[in-house]
């Protein structure tokens, strides 16, 4: 190349890249408002993929009818959503404009400024209907220092399955729908014992019960409800005001919860051990297992023969819903678990984001997604009292009315607190749990390792003593709050 | 005869001429150098900062403080750190034994004349390329108590599994993720393997033939030594790999049961990605980089010992 080449090239590209910069810079507002237009008529959601997800993307279509903006709906497994949302937001990049929060995200959501809480655009928001919503729900879920952070798109409580065709074959008392002082823990427990040396269909060997034995969230979920009905906090106070979260791990309603949860094992499939969330679900759908208590998805979801099959189970016509077991005296407590819509800071399209959430979790919506027949109708986890009383879904989920009993005793913030810290302390938890099914370890000193740990991960995280502003986040203040938005 | 004032003005008038040539490597590596150092080197140092800070998403989003060493201290002191380095050296050493044992023999009947080893060899490659999560998920399935085909097969070979099943039993556990791990990456390392046996000189394994040899010597003494750095470069592949396992644990135990199969990846992703303590998630990932350029310095040391790379 000859030194004047390389000169007029030089200059050339000195042009164009001149000309492309002005270019640029006199299109900039253009195209700008050419993308914010573009946002503005599309929302993007992100959503784990639970049953709900299934049911949502067949009406979404609706809501683009109606209000002209176009959905990129998303869905992803539990860590991949978890793993992703964290990512984004420390990067602080707008990755949608709707994710999906679990309970026990909200409070860390909020408080690090991740999630705008709903609470602006709810308060005076005639169409949202907020008195619709079951209290507890939103108390367990949506609730966060005094403030509306989420919307509910899928609520869980935890409930009993049974198979009256067994119970009637060996003469044993159905247990009851609603809760009742005589149907406690020790009934159950001899009602399993009742079950124990039978067999189920084709002579196969009938387990009792099943339970859920991985680590660390399944073994930790199931648990917990049972320790919560039998009157176990997890610190010495919360959600109450002043919040005190000295561990409370290895105190005698613990140690009982553990002895018992033991004892379930020894009655369920020794492959229990290893269980997740829908192998218990599943495994109860084969027919060989009496009664278990689980999330009440799973009311609709054991009528397929897997995991939304849509191949109907062999217990399909013979399962019936039951009440939780309790402890004499004590009140009921119920887990209460679930996913809520959410809308992240990053997001530069917040009103449409809002103007889904509420669409989503409309009666309306949700009674569209009730009713479509896809795997069986696989979906009746409503957040919304109405629901409940509405016939021609009634029709189709029989067992709403007890589900909507134990939706009414739920304590989300008493069976699984969420406080910042709760992701470290499940997983010591899962992991004692585990092992002292796994091993068979004495109950009282799995929880005393427990507590110790407990202590170590809540000061090494500035929990103990807790030194920020407690808030007062009882059920009565949840629902000054929800008056409060409701005007 | 030229003058030493000649010689030296000659010395001098080359040394420009060496100045320029040496320049342009450095330039044309410059590139190369930066991009590692952005991909590599960076997300290194800013992990080792963090390790030194309290830095929990849980409770800040922002790094609080700094905190020494307490981090690694922290996670030194843990009662499942050990059982997690246990399972990890483990399945490491294990898995790189196995894989390349069974990769060695594959590749040796691949470089074989029989018929149907170009469909063999097609065929081989496709468990690499399936994602580690569904391999996991693949082996869920086969290793289900209720009519899994590896629970199967065990029975009708007289091996019944143990009740709580092949992922349930602290015995069989760590074995069976090992397994899955075997079943993906053997191929890989017969593939690379059988690579380098292509490169082997007829000549020489023809010499050895009209020598006498027998197949054994001329695998043991003649084949295996050719590959040796072929061999060498894949074994530390798979040990490094091994040693970072995380996602088969994930699908297949998610560690347990109890502690039996925590692996060092695990703990790292339950630290991050559960329990969101950047901080220790840092920590843990440069104890384990520590621990793998040992290993690897260790291995190098003794493999290269007296040879040029």
């Amino acid at each position: 190349m000859r030194p004047d080449q390389r000169s007029s090239i030089s200059r050339r590209t000195l042009l164009k890249t001149g000309t492309g910069a002005a270019i640029a810079s006199a299109a900039a507002p253009y195209v700008f408002s050419r993308s914010a237009r573009a946002q503005a008529s599309s929302v993007r959601v992100l959503v784990v993929e639970d049953p709900f997800f299934f049911a949502l993307k067949e009406v979404v279509s609706d809501f683009e009818a109606e209000t002209g903006i176009a959905v990129e709906l998303e869905s992803l497994g539990y860590d991949a959503l978890q793993a992703r949302l964290v990512s984004s937001f420390v990067a602080q990049t707008s990755d949608a404009d709707v994710i999906t929060v679990d309970q026990m995200w909200s409070g860390q959501y909020t408080d690090n400024g991740w999630i705008t809480p709903v609470d602006k655009f709810a308060r005076g928001d005639s169409e949202l209907d907020i008195n619709d919503f079951i209290p507890q729900v939103l108390y367990s879920q949506n609730l966060w220092r005094g403030q509306l952070v989420t919307l509910p798109i899928a609520a869980y409580a935890q409930g009993v399955m049974y198979r009256a065709d067994l119970f009637d074959q060996f003469g044993i008392s159905a247990p009851p729908t609603a809760t009742d002082e005589s149907w406690t823990w020790e009934a159950y427990m001899e009602v399993l014992n009742a079950l124990s040396g039978k067999e189920a269909s084709g002579g196969r060997p009938l387990f009792p019960t099943v339970v859920c034995g991985a680590q660390p969230a399944p073994v930790v979920h199931m648990f917990t409800q049972l320790s919560g009905s039998l009157g176990a906090r997890w610190f010495k106070q919360f959600p109450e005001a002043p919040w005190d979260f000295e561990p409370q791990i290895d105190s005698p309603e613990w140690v009982q919860a553990l002895e018992t949860y033991k004892a379930l094992y020894k009655l369920s499939p020794p492959e229990a051990i290893n269980y997740t969330w829908f192998d218990a679900g599943t495994r109860y759908s084969q027919g060989d297992v009496g009664m278990f208590w689980w999330w009440t998805p799973y009311f609709y979801l054991i009528k397929n023969n897997g995991y939304m099959t849509g191949t109907p189970s062999e217990i399909i016509d013979s399962y019936r819903v039951a009440a939780l077991p309790k402890a004499p005296g004590v009140p009921q407590t119920i887990s209460i678990g679930g996913w809520s819509l959410g809308i992240p800071s990053s997001s530069a399209n917040q009103e449409a984001g809002y103007r889904f959430v509420r669409w989503a979790t409309s009666a309306a919506t949700q009674k569209k997604m009730a009713l479509v027949p896809n795997y069986n109708y696989q979906f009746s986890d409503f957040a919304r009292k109405s629901l409940y009383a509405d016939e021609e879904v009634k029709a189709i989920y029989p067992f709403l009315d007890v589900q909507f009993d134990l939706m009414s005793q739920g304590n989300g913030k008493v069976t699984r607190p969420p406080m910042p810290s709760y992701a470290a302390l499940e997983g010591v938890l899962g992991l004692q749990l585990n092992r002292a099914l796994s091993d068979d370890a004495d109950a009282a000193a799995t929880l005393a390792d427990t507590r110790l740990l407990f202590t170590n991960i809540l000061q090494g995280n500035f929990m103990l003593p807790y030194q920020l502003e407690s808030y007062d986040d009882t059920f009565a203040n949840a629902e000054a709050t929800i008056a409060s938005i409701a005007g | 005869m030229p003058s030493d004032i000649a010689v030296a003005a000659a010395a001098r008038r080359v040394k420009p001429a060496r100045a320029r040539v040496g320049v342009l490597p450095y330039a044309l590596l410059l590139p190369s150098v930066l991009l590692l150092g952005t991909l590599i080197a960076y997300p290194l140092a800013f992990a080792l900062t963090n390790s030194f800070r309290f830095w929990n998403l849980a409770v800040s989003p922002e790094p609080m403080m700094g905190v020494g060493f307490d981090n690694y201290a922290m996670i030194l002191d843990s009662p499942d750190f050990l059982r997690a380095l246990l399972n990890t050296v483990m399945l490491t050493v294990a898995g790189t034994a196995v894989e390349f044992a069974l990769g060695f023999a594959i590749a040796l009947v691949l470089s074989s004349a029989l018929p149907g080893m170009s469909a063999a060899r097609a065929l081989l490659i496709l468990p690499t390329t399936i994602a580690p999560i569904v391999v996991g998920f693949l082996y869920r399935y086969m290793y289900d108590p209720s009519g899994g085909l590896a629970v199967f097969i065990l029975h009708t070979i007289g091996l019944p599994p143990p009740a709580e099943g092949l992922l349930g039993s602290a015995n069989t556990a760590l074995i069976s993720v090992l397994f899955a791990d075997v079943w993906q990456w053997t191929p890989f390392v017969a593939i690379i393997l059988y690579a380098g046996l292509l490169s082997v000189p007829q000549e020489v394994l023809e010499a050895a033939r009209l020598d006498g040899a027998s197949r054994w010597t001329m695998v043991w003494r003649i084949k295996l030594p050719l590959i040796r750095q072929t061999a060498l470069i894949v074994v530390m592949l798979r040990f490094m790999q091994l040693f970072n396992t995380f996602d088969l644990v994930l699908v297949l135990t998610r560690g347990g049961p109890g502690t039996a199969t925590r692996t060092l990846g695990y703990s790292l992703y339950e630290l991050g990605m559960v329990q969101y303590n950047i901080g220790m998630a840092s920590a843990m990932t440069w104890i384990i980089v520590i621990l793998v350029n040992i290993f690897i310095g260790i291995f190098f040391y003794i493999a290269f010992k007296g040879r040029e790379l």
